[in-house]
């Protein structure tokens, strides 16, 4: 048995260090989350420093709320899309899945192994947006109120939530089209433009329940931000995110199990 | 290794018919066929890649593929091209590929890229490495598991005459001085030739020759070169044998083709009796590509 998590370790340790060195890949990706969060915040320091009277500190806890709502349903979501769909496809795109394969190694164990280093690299880009996020709350709040260690935490663990479901999904849906530009095209626009029109559409009812974005906004702490809020229970929520988060890497086990090496 | 009948069909077309091999342990062991004749679809169904219209097959005994997880374990195999993450270095790769194989393989790394003279460039990104340094990492990522049996799919394609001398040598090393099996598919039968100690020759999907390599090129035509002190004397001699077909003279020595190799002897008496002084009497070495090709153009005619 420790033999086994032994080379589970290794494994995920190997696929970490294949994702990490990637570094072109990772620089889009910290770009993707820390840009728009350093322009926006500093925007927002411009526009307090030119006109005080007008536009209120860059920070306190309406900056926190909107910087959850940018790393949670917007560009963190997009991170963990490019993440996931690397860590599902980049050993099919660079050949090394066959040989893989050929070690004997359960294909199984092979997919699995995926999972958690592609969390371990889209928490840790999560996590540096959000201390940046956290420093600009604190640092810059002048007067205004500064959230609770209880709300810090919960939106901690939310957005380990939200972009770890979307991540999960997107190594799921690598696997099984086996296409890294496909999944990305496809999850960016269902995560950017399609599922957020869903989650305004009142016409859907409780269908919306159904949509992760729905769930995710549902679940997300603090005061909200405007944006729609769709009521359910919180089983209901967590099993739709379960669901969300089992589906689509199911069927990626399942390609990874048939697929032709 | 060891085949019975094995075949793969692809709808109508038959890509691998009724192949039966057995590769003996410690040998180079070349399997030879032009393009498209079965090879990699062979080591596909060897290796658990694809599975068998039909027939059986076993790695170091064990069946594959009710057995392949624990037959694999003992094989290192390259099919096709090795693959590599360009961005990572060579080092890296093996640190990758290790992880996969087991917790004993890691501590490897350095002496399997010692192994194929790689050590100086293990720590550059593989996007850098030649052709040739890529089938060396990749014979180096087959070493990593210590295996018992190498199968190794076209290894000298794309190579320059050093790089085919490289993959020889440590071919030769890996037998001779490690004791382990190496299996060799090519349609190069010069290399083969000079690598393998047995081989077969596999066309339109079938096994047409297999042997020991000097069997392969001797068990030809039985063609004979005979040089005298009187070629056209000889020629009257011999010209009234029943052995002796296609008798002629050739830059003043004879050449003929005997039912059977063992006749030579027969045919030197029959010369010195007559009082013809033979100089020299050799049977006629083809190489195995000459063997190849009349092996292969006889079944195109008989078809």
């Amino acid at each position: 048995m420790s033999r086994e998590l032994t080379v589970a370790r290794q494994m995920i340790s190997a696929d970490l260090l294949r994702l990490r060195k990637k570094r072109g890949f990772m620089a889009l990706v910290l770009a993707v989350v820390m840009a728009p969060l350093v322009i926006w915040t500093g925007y927002q320091v411009i526009e307090h420093a030119s006109n005080p009277a007008a536009y209120g500190p860059a920070g306190g806890i309406n900056h926190f709320v909107k910087m959850l709502s940018l790393l949670g349903i917007f560009m963190g979501p997009v991170a963990a899309v490019l993440i996931g769909a690397e860590a599902g496809a980049g050993d099919l795109a660079a050949g090394v899945f066959r040989d893989n394969v050929l070690t004997g190694r359960s294909r199984m164990a092979l997919f699995l192994s995926r999972i958690p280093a592609a969390l371990a690299v889209t928490f840790g880009v999560i996590a540096l947006g959000f201390a940046f996020g956290l420093a600009v709350t604190f640092g810059f709040a002048g007067g205004i109120a500064t959230p609770s260690l209880s709300l810090i935490l919960e939106s901690a663990a939310w957005l380990a939530l939200a972009n770890g479901v979307v991540c999960v999904i997107a190594i799921g849906l690598t696997s099984l089209t086996g296409s890294r530009p496909g999944t990305i095209t496809a999850l960016i626009g269902w995560e950017l433009i399609l599922s957020p029109m869903l989650v305004q559409s009142t016409s859907l009812g409780s269908a919306r329940t159904g949509l992760l974005d729905g769930v995710l906004l549902f679940l997300k702490p603090g005061p909200l931000d405007g944006a729609p809020t769709i009521t359910m229970a919180v089983a209901v929520a967590i099993a739709v995110a379960v669901l969300w988060a089992a589906v689509l890497p199911a069927l990626g086990a399942w390609r990874m199990q048939t697929r032709d090496a | 290794m060891q085949t019975a009948g094995l075949t793969k069909r692809f709808g109508q077309r038959t890509a691998v018919d009724g192949v039966s091999l057995t590769v003996p342990r410690g040998t180079a062991y070349g399997f030879l066929g032009h393009n498209g004749a079965g090879k990699t679809t062979l080591i596909r169904m060897l290796l658990g890649l694809t599975r068998a219209s039909a027939g059986s097959a076993s790695l170091l005994g064990l069946r594959v593929p009710a057995e392949r997880a624990q037959a694999l374990a003992r094989v290192g195999a390259i099919v096709e091209e090795p693959s590599f993450y360009p961005h990572l270095t060579g080092r890296e790769n093996l640190r990758i590929a290790a992880a996969v194989r087991g917790p004993d393989t890691r501590v490897r790394i350095d002496e399997v890229l010692h192994r194929v003279g790689l050590d100086k460039r293990a720590g550059d990104r593989v996007g850098t490495y030649s052709l040739g340094m890529r089938q060396r990492l990749g014979v180096a990522r087959c070493l990593l598991s210590d295996p018992e049996l190498l199968i190794l799919d076209e290894p000298m394609n794309g190579l320059d005459p050093g790089g085919m001398l490289d993959v020889r040598r440590m071919i030769r090393e890996l037998v001779e001085e490690e004791g382990r099996t190496v299996f060799v598919s090519s349609h190069l039968l010069d290399e083969v030739e000079k690598t393998c100690d047995v081989a077969a020759i596999i066309d339109g999907g079938r096994v047409i020759a297999q042997g020991p390599i000097e069997e392969l090129v001797a068990g030809g035509s039985g063609e004979l070169v005979i040089e005298c002190d009187d070629a056209l004397r000889a020629a009257e001699l011999l010209a009234a044998e029943s052995t002796v077909h296609d008798l002629r003279i050739e830059h003043g020595a004879l050449r003929m083709r005997l039912l059977a190799p063992e006749q030579a002897g027969d045919i030197n008496a029959r010369l010195v009796t007559a009082g013809v002084s033979v100089t020299r009497l050799e049977p006629v070495r083809h190489s195995l590509e000459e063997r190849f090709l009349e092996m292969t153009t006889r079944l195109e005619v008989a078809a």
